[in-house]
């Protein structure tokens, strides 16, 4: 494995490009299970034929840390280009939700389930008190049981065009099976954290070309919000505070 | 009071396995309450309630001071109108063993407990509700457990405890209520998946979590209250109802308006009176704040709801005065984008105005759609304007439609309008996704066992009024035409061998003594048609006549009944008239009324059809064939005329086909399952009197005496089956008739003693549906009729064997031949056109009647066997 060049450095891992692969090597105390689960999702996602970057092998390198290798993807991400042609934001918008909704299209049955994973989190959540979580529970059990399969994880850093103008879905670590509403809300809040505006832009856009209602992604928020707030990033706390503090009408 | 065996349940419920001990237990608890007299019940209920009332503001209190949100004395209203009006509601009612009985119908009803009933209770109305739904399963005699939202846990624990230990102390058994000391999602699922019915209040989350239990759930929702002020409203009437509703425990009750909708003529008066009396209306800017502090992402602000006016503004960031009563929003959109569009849960109301009570009902309509399908609306208005209210309560969806009447109070019922169930579940119906669109109360408790007493059904005896009889009686009848009724103009039906053969000269030589103008329609045809019937009720139409004369046979008195019909109701639909029924009193086509343009005299000149003193009347269509069978009593003759003159010259054939044609309605009637003491006599008389007198008749047609008996006969089997009616025999000879041709009684000659056998068996494959009919007894009836006509027999089967054998020497000797073959039917269409004569057969009027309902395959059979005779 070289390790000269270096695509990206996140917390926990980094991402080194080896010739016409991509080597994600995790931290030495990183726990495996995750990294196997991380490769099986992907593997699975594979299955269902939509374009992302093939795994090719998860290993423990010379350092004896952890990691998964995986197909290459030379190209710009969506959020480069919305950045670098701001004038057609629109138009990468609307190829944003299309490639989303080719996601919500596909069936794993064996991914994991959005709403345990979900109800996990809530449940760990100690930056709340047990009502409020008693509350959230109750919401998230309350929502329709679906089995689309869920980026977890979608934003445009995650969309890559390649020179031919094909597109590839990067980084499926958080992905599950569910309803494709929480998905839509989980998108809506991070790029609300980002740019309001364009978070905006995004929810109607999803809403109309699924056909879905905008109180219904909305009915989400105070669970996507309560899931967020678990990794305590802290500029994020009055926002998500706020977001998942509302009551069900009585 | 009978201990059960104790389970060992632990003092504290807060996990599972806890949960699932303390439900067994209770389950147990209830089966012995179950056996509690109303007494008992009602003493437990009384001291249970006068406990709630007593502690209302210790509760309101605790609510208040656990949760942070309302006002103590308005939950001190509440407390007290959940023990004192839910207690007065209920307290006379019956909810134990018998609660209704009607002995006269044979019908009763017994309430039963549902068992254990879970319930979910709000932090909103914490401990009204909590005692709300203890006292009505105390009631019920239901056990109750109680899961409370974690915000209100101990307020509405200490409610229910004080309803149980009242209740325990008055003798209802230990742990009747019971209620999860901590409580989580996973106890609340295991309450409601393990109870018998869920009473679930608290929002779609928990009310979808209800439903979705499996177990039957009484849920209700989320309401949106939309508020109509038409300008014909008493405008300060209507603001500080409104204000005094929307104030209400600071606006947390979901009936609670939500927004105003203000006819454009009086908007500035109403806005006037809602600031004189402390409401503040928010400036542009302060709008946009309150909205981004009330609704976040589409739901209502936690931190809200609950609170008073002035500490939402400062949440905004808005001044106002610490007074103040309710923040309004003058807005414009009802679509959900618009934060004061919501469900607000404050004392927080949206304001619209309106330039048409239309456009308000629009409005309204839109605001419940997105938020409160099933639940309230309101409107202010002069009740004089019946029209707008209609319009207003066929618009709204919502399952109480509130006029001049504060929401939050109305809406629980028996504050403002005393016939509304009091109640604190306020059932939204499918529209909310419920399954109860009322206020809840203990008839949503109770399993209602009904038991329902077999009864015999009302029979009755119908004939015409006046029905006269004996040789030369009918110029003396006539007289009463004149001389009783006063009728003028007389209308005469006949056939034309009747009237070219000079038999309407004596009734018209009579109208003619008696002054009454006449006219003779005497084209009646055999099986006579409508286009037949309409040509006389053309010319009736014409003459206008005040009484009509019907001298004839079958034929003609059927011809001049139907156009009896067409003249009093021309706009009738034969079709309709003729649609099957399986009790003429439950039929769905109505007879429309008869008699109001003339009287109806029949005359019959044959002894055959009894036409003169029944209900009936067939008639054809020309062009698709079809026969109408017309069964009503509205077409009974007002008055018959037997007179045996008019029966002398009958040529044998027809002497012969009809008088077996009595003997069949006589059998028929004597073996149907109506068949009356009233209608048995007459039948047994007139088969005896065909037995004896029809072959002297048929030999000697001038034998007065046999033709006197005969037109007896046949008037009387004509009662007998008006009332009792028929069976399958005649079924079975209508179709054959229709489809080859036969003479109606030709047709009932060759299929009566087979059903005579048929209708004898020990062991039917079904027998007729009707209460009077107890179990196949037609052998035995069929027996009294042989042994009424002389037969001796030693018992039912040799004296049915002896009646078959009478009847087949009756048809030799009046020249009836043994089968259908004989009389000319070609084989080959007789078998191509079976199976759809049987199912029509199967399907005629008279099948109903019959002491053994047939199968089509029965029918085909004995149609066989009557075709080739055995």
């Amino acid at each position: 494995m070289k390790t000269d060049k270096v695509l990206a450095t996140r917390p926990h891992k980094v991402i080194y490009q080896d010739g016409d692969k991509v080597w994600k090597v995790f931290d030495a105390n990183y726990p495996k299970t995750d990294v196997l689960n991380e490769a099986l999702n992907q593997a699975r996602v594979e299955e269902t034929g939509l374009p992302i970057p093939r795994v090719h092998g998860v290993t423990v390198n010379e350092e004896g840390k952890w990691a998964i290798i995986s197909d290459y993807i030379e190209g710009e991400t969506l959020a480069e280009k919305m950045a670098k042609d701001p004038e057609n934001l629109e138009k990468y918008m609307k190829q944003f939700v299309e490639i989303q909704l080719e996601i919500h299209d596909k069936t794993a049955p064996l991914l994991n389930k959005m709403k345990d994973k979900m109800s996990v989190r809530i449940n760990s959540l100690k930056a709340v008190n047990a009502t409020t979580r008693y509350e959230l529970s109750t919401r998230l059990e309350s929502m329709p049981k679906h089995k689309k399969v869920l980026h977890g994880d979608y934003n445009p850093t995650n969309v890559v065009i390649d020179k031919d103008g094909k597109y590839y879905i990067l980084d499926w670590s958080h992905a599950t099976q569910g309803n494709a509403s929480a998905d839509a809300a989980t998108t809506y809040l991070l790029l609300t954290l980002q740019d309001p505006k364009m978070a905006e832009m995004y929810m109607t856009m999803f809403c109309d070309m699924s056909d879905t209602a905008k109180q219904y992604v909305q009915r989400w928020l105070p669970i996507v919000a309560a899931s967020r707030l678990t990794k305590a990033i802290p500029e994020e706390k009055d926002l998500l505070e706020k977001w998942l503090d509302v009551v069900e009408y009585e | 009071m009978a201990k059960e065996k104790t389970v060992q349940v632990p003092e504290i419920i807060d996990n599972v396995d806890a949960l699932v001990a303390k439900m067994k237990a209770m389950k147990e608890a209830q089966k012995v309450f179950a056996t509690y007299t109303q007494e008992q019940v009602d003493k437990i209920f009384f001291e249970a309630a006068k406990a709630a009332n007593q502690q209302r503001i210790p509760l309101a209190k605790m609510a208040v001071e656990e949760t942070g949100m309302g006002v103590v004395e308005d939950k001190v209203i509440k407390n007290h109108y959940a023990a004192e009006y839910i207690y007065n509601a209920y307290k006379n009612v019956k909810t134990c063993g018998v609660i209704e009985e009607d002995k006269a119908y044979g019908i009763k009803k017994i309430a039963e407990p549902l068992g254990l009933i879970a319930a979910v209770i709000p932090t909103t109305n914490p401990t009204s509700t909590a005692i709300f739904k203890c006292l009505i399963a105390l009631k019920t005699r239901n056990a109750i457990i109680i899961s409370p939202h974690p915000r209100a846990k101990k307020c509405t624990i200490a409610a229910a405890k004080v309803v149980l230990d009242a209740a325990v102390k008055a003798g209802a058994p230990e742990g009747i209520i019971g209620w999860i000391d901590v409580p989580s999602l996973d106890l609340t699922n295991e309450v409601m998946r393990s109870s018998d019915t869920i009473l679930a209040t608290g929002g779609p989350g928990m009310v979808r979590s209800a439903y979705s239990s499996g177990k039957p759930a009484l849920g209700v929702g989320a309401g949106n209250t939309p508020v109509i002020i038409d300008d014909t409203a008493d405008v300060r009437l209507a603001v500080n109802s409104i204000i005094h509703s929307k104030t209400f425990d600071n606006g947390m009750i979901c009936a609670s308006e939500q927004s105003v909708t203000v006819l454009e003529p009086v908007y500035d008066a109403v806005k006037k009176e809602f600031q004189a009396r402390g409401c503040y209306f928010l400036k542009p800017d302060e709008l946009d704040k309150v909205r981004k502090t009330i609704i976040i992402n589409g739901a209502v602000n936690a931190k809200i709801v609950g609170q008073p006016a002035a500490k939402i503004a400062a949440m905004a960031g808005v001044t106002v005065p610490e007074t103040t009563k309710i923040l309004i929003g003058e807005v414009e959109s009802v679509d959900i984008s618009e934060e004061f569009a919501h469900e607000k849960l404050s004392p927080v109301l949206a304001m619209y105005k309106a330039k048409t009570f239309d456009e308000a009902l629009e409005k309204a309509e839109r605001l419940v759609a997105d938020g409160g399908y099933g639940h309230t609306s309101s409107l202010y208005i002069n009740i004089n304007e019946k029209e707008k209210m209609a319009k207003h309560a066929a618009a709204m969806k919502t399952c109480r439609i509130l006029i001049n009447t504060p929401s939050s109070q109305g809406g629980i019922g028996d504050l403002y309008n005393f016939k509304l169930t009091p109640s604190l579940t306020l059932g939204c119906g499918s529209w909310g996704g419920n399954s109860v669109s009322e206020n809840v109360g203990i008839k949503h408790l109770l399993n209602i066992k009904t038991v329902a007493e077999r009864r015999e059904n009302m029979l009755w005896f119908r004939t015409p009024q006046k029905v006269y009889f004996k040789k030369g009686c009918m110029p003396v009848a006539l007289n009463e035409l004149r001389d009783v009724l006063g009728k003028k103009r007389a209308f005469l039906v006949t056939d034309s061998f009747l009237y070219m053969n000079g038999y309407t000269k004596p009734i018209t030589d009579k109208l003619d003594e008696l002054g009454i103008v006449y006219t003779t329609f005497s084209d009646v045809q055999p099986d006579p048609t409508l286009a037949n019937a309409q040509a006389g009720a053309k010319a009736m139409d014409a003459f206008k006549p005040d009484v009509i004369i019907a001298l004839g046979g079958g034929s003609a008195m059927d011809a001049a009944k139907i156009m009896w019909v067409m003249y009093e109701h021309p706009e009738v639909d034969f079709q309709d008239m003729a649609m099957r029924f399986m009790d003429i009193r439950k039929r769905v086509y109505t007879f429309p009324k008869m008699g109001e343009k003339a009287y109806f005299v029949a005359i019959p000149t044959s002894s055959g059809t009894g036409s003169e003193v029944t209900p009936f009347a067939v008639i054809t269509d020309q062009e698709s064939g079809v026969k109408y069978p017309l069964a009503d009593y509205e077409l009974l003759p007002n008055m018959a005329i037997v007179d045996t003159d008019n029966m002398m010259s009958q040529p044998k054939g027809l002497t012969s086909a009809s008088g077996v044609d009595v003997l069949t309605h006589a059998l028929e009637a004597y073996a149907s399952i109506m068949a009356t003491d009233y209608t048995d006599g007459l039948a047994l008389k007139a088969m005896k009197n065909v037995f004896d007198y029809l072959p002297t008749a048929y030999n000697d047609g001038n034998n007065v005496e046999a033709r006197q008996k005969m037109a007896d006969a046949s008037c009387m089997a004509g009662m007998a089956f008006a009332n009792a009616f028929l069976g399958l025999c005649h079924s079975m000879a209508h179709k054959l008739g229709a489809y080859h041709h036969l003479a109606h009684g030709v047709a009932n000659a060759l299929l009566i003693s087979l059903i005579v056998e048929y209708n004898s068996a020990d062991v039917p494959t079904k027998m007729g549906t009707f209460p009077q009919y107890e179990y196949p007894h037609a052998k035995a009836r069929y027996a009294e009729c042989a042994r009424f006509c002389g037969i001796q027999a030693k018992d039912d089967d040799e004296a049915v064997k002896k009646l078959i054998e009478k009847i087949e020497d009756l048809k030799k000797a009046v020249g009836i031949k043994p089968t259908i073959k004989d009389y000319g039917v070609d084989e080959k269409y007789f078998l191509d056109t079976l199976d759809e004569m049987v199912e029509n057969a199967f399907d005629d009027q008279c099948t109903g009647a019959n002491p053994r309902y047939p199968l089509m395959s029965e029918i085909k059979e004995m149609y066989l066997k009557a075709y080739y005779g055995k």
